[in-house]
């Protein structure tokens, strides 16, 4: 009877340290987690004078389970070029992960440089600087900042493929600051290419990968890559203002990166 | 920290490389807004090198020199001028408008 009950126990506790450890690894999964970066493209040209309200959002698809899935994201972002080289943004950025609602994230102050004029050197150069404040005391305050290159092309290697493709890369650092901030240094890479049939039709392609430290201290294995098409395009009505959309479906190409990310862009600008 | 070094100079060196190419030769053409009007409404350039547009407005008030045929938009304040640079273009007609002006006729820029 004695020894029924010391079996007993032996099996609870090991049981108990099973869902300890359980608990641990996945608490340690999640600290190593790369936090997301977003999921869009930063153009290097300035619209002058034009006032800007744009919505950006994504959400991801990975089994039920995985901790990756119906992960989501809104971001709302108010912005006005005083000047043909510099666009200053105000961003609202509202986070849901996987199985709670909607919370505030974080408020941010983007601004995008215009360093060269559109078309006159082989390619256009932009500068991106932004400050993200977390709404969350837990959370640090981030700076992200890196160059935007564009290239429009009418061929690729001498190939015409009878329009001309649209280029843009970005290459991002972000460094966290303040309370709780991690000395690693994250980089994301955006690039999209797209063919420009008309203005109301450019399908191409977009890559996505974030590093989560270039240094190489940081989890590896959290680097995330995603890949998948897009559609751009815009509807012009002149003096009432221009609508512009981008939708497009990334497939994870790696084990941290969920399978599947639907992210989309609908912009309205007008300008004064 | 090498990771970073090497890729912040590989950042400032390709775009070093992209800003020190040297820009062919290109034509220049003009354009000019007076009242509701591009003055020429149509524009022939040559097709397969770089062109400068100067776009000059004669009137007051601000104008904007737009083209989704040549993803340029760009604008030109009263009694001033802007130059936009444009090209290669394949032969073909590209529209442009002025987006602050709906009464504005449309022009054209043919490239031959």
């Amino acid at each position: 009877m004695f020894g029924k009950r010391i079996a007993a126990v032996a099996q609870h506790a090991r049981a108990a340290r099973t869902v300890v450890a359980a608990i641990a690894l996945l608490g340690t999964a999640g600290a190593l987690a790369p936090a997301r970066a977003d999921i869009k493209i930063h153009y290097p040209i300035i619209d002058y004078r034009e006032f800007e309200f744009e919505y950006n959002g994504d959400t991801t698809f990975d089994k039920a389970g995985s901790g990756k899935s119906n992960n989501q994201s809104n971001v709302f972002e108010l912005g006005y070029a005083p000047v043909w080289w510099w666009e200053p943004e105000i961003e609202f950025e509202t986070k849901a992960e996987p199985g709670h609602n909607f919370a505030y994230d974080a408020t941010t102050f983007e601004n995008t440089f215009q360093l060269t004029e559109q078309g006159k050197y082989w390619a256009d150069l932009g500068f991106f600087a932004e400050y993200s404040h977390a709404a969350s005391k837990a959370d640090a305050d981030e700076i992200t900042f890196g160059p935007l290159v564009q290239k429009q092309m009418s061929n690729i290697l001498g190939l015409d493929l009878g329009h001309d493709t649209l280029h843009t890369l970005n290459v991002l650092f972000t460094k966290q600051i303040g309370r709780n901030r991690n000395d690693a240094t994250p980089l994301a890479v955006a690039w999209q290419s797209r063919m420009q049939f008309n203005q109301y039709f450019q399908p191409g392609v977009e890559y996505y990968g974030n590093i989560t430290s270039i240094a190489g201290t940081s989890n590896d294995e959290a680097t995330q890559h995603r890949l998948g098409p897009v559609l751009v395009g815009q509807y012009n009505m002149f003096q009432l203002g221009k609508i512009k959309y981008e939708v497009g479906y990334l497939f994870g190409l790696n084990q941290a990166t969920e399978r599947g990310t639907l992210r989309w862009r609908l912009e309205y600008e007008k300008a004064f | 920290m090498n990771r970073l070094r090497i890729l912040a100079g590989l950042a400032v060196l390709a775009g070093s490389w992209a800003l020190a190419q040297p820009a062919a030769a290109e034509d220049s053409f003009t354009l000019s807004i007076k009242g509701k009007a591009f003055e020429p409404n149509e524009l022939t350039v040559p097709a397969g090198q770089k062109i400068t547009l100067t776009v000059k407005n004669l009137n007051t008030t601000p104008a904007e020199f737009e083209s989704s045929d040549l993803n340029r938009e760009k604008v030109v304040t009263g009694g001033n001028a802007i130059t936009v640079f444009i090209g290669p273009l394949r032969p073909g007609s590209y529209e442009f408008f002025d987006d602050f002006s709906a009464d504005t006729p449309h022009g054209r820029i043919i490239a031959k």
